[in-house]
């Protein structure tokens, strides 16, 4: 596999490597929603790389190499030597939709040969759990998924995803990676703290909370992030993700965090499904976790990746929106903490998402994620 | 130099190296800011959650509180005794109000206790004792209705008490859990109950299911032991009559008397009151049967004395019927009937007898039940037969006749009516053939060219049921037959019992026109207060005093007393039984007004008195 690195900004344009020796079959792309959305850095690409599939989405900040930025979109340009790459993409019609959607995507995709699939989603029209759960019905829990929910800053507007097209709301993109030779390794962690007493989640309507311990939600998300901040919710929500305590799987770490907030009725959406009658306890950042967290994804990852890779290795990092607001410049560190445990041999792209995918390390089975750093790394083994 | 500080600088510096200081001004300053958020922030999240902590807590420790208090306010409030203690040595850890109730003691001096700090020593050890066995055993211990040994209420209470163990998390004993409850109401209760199930209210004497229960246990061993015994069917004699004359009061306490004489002459036996005035005995096994007997006439001498009642002298006789087991049977059914046939024996034969069962009399009694069944249908297969006799003037001229009610049974020929009767008194069917009766001598009467009378006998059962005044009024309308020539005669049976009721009857059927007799004068109690209360319009002298008139001297003079009182009251007397001339002629030289018997002319159908009657044989046949 070869790797080729590109990053736009609006003084310089496209500027990168030296372009691949053979052309790429797939080119990854990720960029702020104003950058993105009038399609034309999607057709600059599509005029370097014609014959390639060319996948990208809005963000919370791109990350390349060690920088995050929010001025420059970033792309990697990838040929496979042995690899057969498929695109495929849905239009979801409604949140309520998602698990359909998941399966006809995952569908289109079913071949003996599949070796991983990496998701790119609208982050704000879909629910992330039941798409996924949608996919794994189909290819089953042992086929990797990686991926993330497509971002928009802290703004929770509207996010887009792009496939061999101009990026648009809606979307679900999905690449399928086949053959023997394809390496597919990753690794997720969080890093948060638990903190306070456990609380009850006394009733729910799908991933809206309508009432804890008998309370509104957004009363104690602003009692908790005081008036002020409690103005910027839901970004500000961000700060403090919920940790669900499934009775059923007291093992499975289940973090869900904020991504809409109805203020008349005070209550909050989150990312996934949220069972009425489960527990619940409020997380908290701290720096050093959280970037020792970033490293323990990392440390996954790249031991997973086995030996006698011949080529490049490419690191997709999918970090959460909520880690780098609460972080500021300090989120810097969790992408050193990564950097160190993938090696000076790994390219690392990635953005900030409104949810990762991943299967974490204890389950193993696909899962969508608040609050994590995901690493995907893909590489070919030698012929 | 602080990694972010160097991140900085380098995220200000140019590509030539200079450092832009505005930049790198404006990322420090953000540091900060960052940094103030996080620590508000922080500062923020850990007093929110000290309080929420606090307030959990507090929450948590009201809720225990509630549990608590309200686990103490039942065990406290439970109305049996609670107790705990320590299970390593018996040391009172807890005790409820009841609790203390049952001891006597307040808990302060029990808890924190040994048994042996509290109880007397022999009460301790026995404590201590069961302490250990259920210690040691794990077993639960449970003792029934027994005394409380300790405490003020002590020895009159009967509790049930149990202890178990409970043990800790780790299975040793921890703690010894006893309840006892006050169980003395209700033994007392359960016994008062089961008493009064198998006792007889008045006499106290076990009842009809408690002398069935253990003559089927007896049978039971006599059937395993191969032994013998004997079942006696005991009747009081004219109990009834002692009810009816001197009220159920004395009744009562005759009842209670003779019961007590019963059961006091034949102690050792199991005596039972079974109804009204019946008694059973059950003797013990292998009595001889010379001693059954013994006993059975030392029972009727002992109740034929006389009992002295509330300052009343009333006087019962006492019937007596015996079985043997296994002779007259083997078993309880058998064996009851039996007593019982011999018992309606020895009423039969005159009451205040013994009489023990042979087998004829089973034959006999269950004849008596054959003619009931019979009885029934007598009236509708026109079975019943009137028969007239005459009644004249001691002089001879006949006056009138009584309507005599005689059964012709299709296979048995004619029934005594002393034998039909009874029954049909018994079973009620009186009411109907007493009508039946009464019609069919109106009618008869009414066809008579010569006005003469006719006397009809009302039984006291139709005086005491149904509508009788209707009725004769009835019939004297259905007849046309005046009601002056009718004339009814009655017992003293009619007055005994509801002598009002009876009374006033008497007077309405008297304001009809008809005219009331006094039957068999002389018997029974024959209480002259009668004659008193009521203007009869005759009297009729037993015929038991004019056959004997002959014979014993004392009849004659009764038979005097008789008339001479019944002309003192100017009613006039009639004498029936009267078969000799010489009857006859005694009784006209005692101014007797009217006579009635063989002598005169037989009961008989009325074909053979017509020329009485004043009906020629041909008229009749044209009529």
């Amino acid at each position: 596999m070869q790797i080729q690195y590109l990053h736009w900004n609006a003084a310089h344009g496209w500027r990168g490597a030296d372009a691949l020796r053979e052309p790429p079959q797939l080119v990854l792309y990720f960029g702020s929603r104003e950058q993105l959305a009038d399609g034309e850095r999607y057709r600059e690409l599509h005029a370097l790389y014609p014959d390639g599939h060319i996948v990208g989405c809005s963000t919370g900040g791109q990350i390349h190499g060690d920088d995050i930025c929010d001025d420059e979109v970033v792309a990697v340009a990838l040929h496979f030597a042995h690899t057969q790459v498929r695109l495929v993409q849905e239009v979801i019609e409604s949140r309520d939709a998602s698990r359909a959607c998941g399966a006809r995507l995952a569908s289109q995709v079913l071949a003996a040969d599949l070796a991983g699939l990496f998701v790119l989603s609208d982050g704000l029209a879909v629910n992330g759990g039941e798409l996924l759960a949608g996919i794994t019905e189909v290819l089953g829990p042992d086929l990797p998924v990686t991926g993330g929910l497509a971002g928009d800053g802290t703004r929770f507007e509207q996010t887009i995803v792009g496939a061999d097209a101009e990026p648009s709301p809606n979307r679900v993109a999905a690449i399928a990676f086949y053959g023997a030779s394809f390496r597919f390794a990753h690794g997720c962690a969080g890093g948060w703290d638990v903190f306070g007493p456990r609380r009850k989640v006394t009733k729910a309507e799908g991933s809206v909370v309508v009432e804890l311990d008998g309370e509104p939600p957004l009363d104690l998300y602003t009692r908790y992030l005081g008036e002020e901040e409690a103005e910027a919710m839901p970004g500000s929500g961000l700060a403090f993700p919920l940790r669900i305590h499934d009775e059923a799987e007291p093992n499975r770490q289940i973090v869900r965090s904020v991504f809409a907030v109805d203020r008349n009725a005070r209550t909050l959406t989150f990312a996934a499904d949220i069972p009425e009658g489960c527990t619940a306890q409020l997380m908290r950042a701290n720096f050093d976790s959280l970037a020792a967290g970033a490293g323990e994804a990392g440390k996954q990852a790249r031991s997973a990746l086995a030996d006698g890779v011949a080529g490049d290795k490419l690191a997709i990092l999918v970090s959460c929106t909520g880690r780098r607001r609460v972080m500021g410049q300090r989120t810097q560190d969790e992408l050193d903490a990564v950097a160190a445990e993938l090696g000076e041999d790994v390219v690392r792209i990635g953005f900030y998402s409104y949810g990762e995918i991943a299967p974490p390390a204890a389950s193993g089975r696909c899962e969508l994620h608040n609050q994590t750093m995901t690493v995907t790394v893909i590489a070919e083994a030698a012929a | 130099m602080h990694r972010m500080l160097a991140r900085q600088i380098r995220q200000s510096t140019d590509e030539s190296g200079k450092v832009d200081l505005t930049r790198l001004s404006e990322l420090v300053s953000a540091a900060y800011e960052e940094s103030d958020c996080d620590r508000r922030r922080t500062d923020r999240a850990i007093k929110l959650m000290i309080e929420e902590l606090e307030q959990t807590h507090q929450r948590a420790e009201r809720d225990l509180r509630r549990a608590r208090e309200f686990l103490d306010s039942i065990i406290e409030n439970v109305p049996i005794a609670v107790f705990a203690k320590d299970a390593r040595d018996s040391r009172y850890i807890l005790l409820n109000r009841a609790g203390e109730e049952y001891y006597g003691v307040p808990r302060e001096e029990m808890l924190g206790k040994t048994p042996d700090e509290i109880f007397p020593d022999s009460i301790a050890r026995v404590v201590n004792e069961q302490d250990r066995r259920v210690v040691d055993s794990g077993t639960p211990m449970f003792l029934e209705g027994h005394r409380l040994e300790v405490g003020v209420h002590g020895r009159e209470r009967l509790v049930n008490s149990r202890k178990l163990l409970v043990r800790d998390s780790a299975g040793a004993p921890q703690y010894l859990v006893g309840v006892i409850e006050d169980v003395t109401e209700r033994i007392t209760n359960e016994a008062r109950i089961s008493h009064l199930a198998h006792h007889d209210a008045l006499t106290d004497l076990p009842n009809r299911s408690a002398f069935n229960a253990a003559l089927d246990e007896r049978l039971e061993r006599a059937q395993e032991a191969s032994t013998s015994f004997a079942v006696l069917s005991l009747d009081l004699d004219r109990f009834k009559e002692v009810n009816d004359v001197f009220g159920h009061p004395v009744g009562d306490m005759l009842m209670r008397a003779a019961a007590d004489r019963l059961a006091a002459e034949a102690d050792g036996a199991f005596v039972a009151r079974i109804g009204g005035d019946e008694f059973m005995i059950l003797m013990p096994d292998e009595v001889r049967r010379e001693d059954v007997l013994a006993l059975a006439e030392r029972l009727v001498e002992t109740i034929g004395k006389e009992l002295e009642v509330d300052d009343y002298l009333p006087h019962v006789g006492l019937s007596v019927g015996i079985a043997f087991y296994p002779d007259d049977g083997v078993n309880a059914v058998t064996l009851l009937a039996n007593a019982d046939s011999a018992l309606y024996r020895a009423k039969r034969e005159g009451r205040g007898r013994v009489r023990v069962f042979e087998s004829e009399m089973d034959q006999e009694l269950r004849d008596r039940r054959l003619l009931q069944h019979d009885l029934r249908q007598a009236l509708e297969q026109n079975q019943f037969l009137v028969y007239f006799q005459p009644q004249a003037r001691v002089d001879g001229e006949v006056i009138g006749f009584e309507a005599l009610l005689r059964w012709n049974h299709p296979t048995r020929g004619f029934v005594p009516p002393d034998q039909f009767i009874p029954l049909a008194e018994e079973n009620g069917l009186i009411i109907e053939i007493g009508e039946w009766v009464l019609r069919e001598a109106c009618r008869e009467a009414a066809s008579w060219p010569r006005p003469l009378q006719v006397a009809v006998n009302l039984s006291p059962v139709q005086f005491q049921a149904g509508d009788l005044e209707r009725s004769i009024h009835q019939i004297l309308l259905e007849t046309g037959l005046t009601p002056t020539r009718l004339e009814v005669e009655i017992t003293e049976g009619v007055l005994i019992g509801d002598f009002t009721r009876a009374l006033n009857l008497l007077r309405r059927l008297k304001a009809l026109g008809v005219r009331i007799a006094m039957d068999d004068f002389g018997t029974g109690y024959s209480s002259l207060s009668y004659l008193q209360s009521f203007p009869f319009d005759k009297i009729k002298i037993d015929r038991g005093f004019i056959s004997n008139l002959e014979a014993t001297p004392q009849s004659a003079e009764i038979v005097r007393a008789v008339l001479s009182l019944a002309h003192a009251l100017n009613i006039p007397v009639i004498a029936e039984g009267v078969e000799t001339e010489a009857q006859r002629a005694f009784l006209a030289r005692e101014a007797c007004e009217e006579i009635q018997g063989y002598l005169i002319g037989r009961p008989d159908l009325i074909e053979r008195y017509l020329d009485l009657v004043g009906v020629t044989v041909e008229r009749r046949l044209y009529a």
